[in-house]
């Protein structure tokens, strides 16, 4: 009576799902990703280093596991050139450009997951850093390679061969 | 026979002098102490190796830089930072208070449509106001 005309308008009978509109639920499979190799490249080596404290972090964060975290050599490209405008060949002037390198490599990943962890450490690259992302997919295996070819022949071609 | 070259680089130096020329932390150190003692003018990946783009980039940060220099004539303390995120393109400047901040506000905005309708990009103007210029040593 005085119950029922209280619950009359609310809503605590009717359970909707709660629908976050940035969140999108889709019925295909996920591809899966074996690896996530992100190759990151700078001149600073400080500023790559505190890249890496950030990335490795993010990663936990969204419990992304981590297999290993890689620091390939340096590479110097060097170059001679005249020092003067004019003549002068004796005396030259050195340049030099270092790039220095980082190596993440994450396994075991679903797509959704990696295009979160993608895009929020893209938008937080800092300036005069580059990335190259590598992905590795795992498929299933198609159906006409599980049995070996010589097992589905008819058994024909042994009477040809014989006579 | 033409002359010989003297054997002292004159590059990027401020040659010593009496004692009564103010230089700042950045005129003070020659290029060689780039990456030891001092940072990067203009940050982009066009030199990183296996990049492009070096050349549009070194081209784009002089017109930046003459740029700076004209609409804010005689204000800028130092070197103008360059910095290019995906993008945009942060323009960091450190100025004097010689204006009134409403014809900074002004200029600012100037500067930052006109560069974005030229570069085709968003451009961003992050300024600092200093009472002087920061001496770092008199040569």
């Amino acid at each position: 009576s005085l119950m029922g005309a209280r619950l009359a308008g609310s809503h605590v009978d009717t359970q909707e799902p709660k629908t976050n509109p940035l969140v999108s639920i889709s019925d295909e499979p996920e591809t899966l990703y074996k690896r996530l190799s992100l190759l990151v490249k700078g001149h600073d080596k400080a500023v790559l280093d505190s890249y890496e404290y950030f990335a490795v972090l993010a990663a936990k964060e969204l419990g992304i596991s981590v297999e290993k975290v890689d620091k390939p050599p340096k590479t110097i490209e060097r170059f001679t050139l005249l020092k003067s405008v004019h003549i002068y060949k004796k005396h030259r002037v050195q340049y030099e450009m270092r790039t220095h390198y980082l190596c993440l490599e994450l396994k075991h990943l679903t797509s959704s997951t990696a295009a979160v962890y993608l895009e929020y450490v893209q938008r937080n690259l800092p300036e005069g850093v580059a990335m190259e992302v590598k992905k590795t997919k795992i498929e299933r295996i198609p159906e006409h390679i599980k049995k070996p070819v010589w097992d589905t022949l008819p058994q024909v071609e042994e009477a040809e061969v014989k006579s | 026979h033409p002359e010989p070259l003297s054997p002292q680089t004159r590059a990027a130096r401020v040659r010593v002098g009496k004692g009564d020329k103010p230089v700042t932390y950045e005129q003070a150190h020659p290029p060689h102490y780039i990456a030891h003692r001092k940072g990067w003018l203009s940050l982009h990946t066009g030199n990183l190796h296996g990049e492009a783009g070096a050349a549009e980039r070194a081209v784009e940060d002089s017109f930046l830089r003459r740029f700076m220099f004209g609409t804010f004539p005689g204000l800028l303390a130092d070197e103008v930072v360059l910095k290019r995120r995906g993008n945009l393109l942060v323009v960091c400047a450190l100025l004097n208070r010689a204006l009134p901040p409403s014809k900074i506000y002004f200029l600012v905005g100037y500067a930052e449509t006109l560069l974005s309708h030229f570069y085709k990009c968003p451009v961003r103007l992050e300024l600092q106001t200093v009472p002087a210029r920061v001496v770092y040593k008199y040569l």
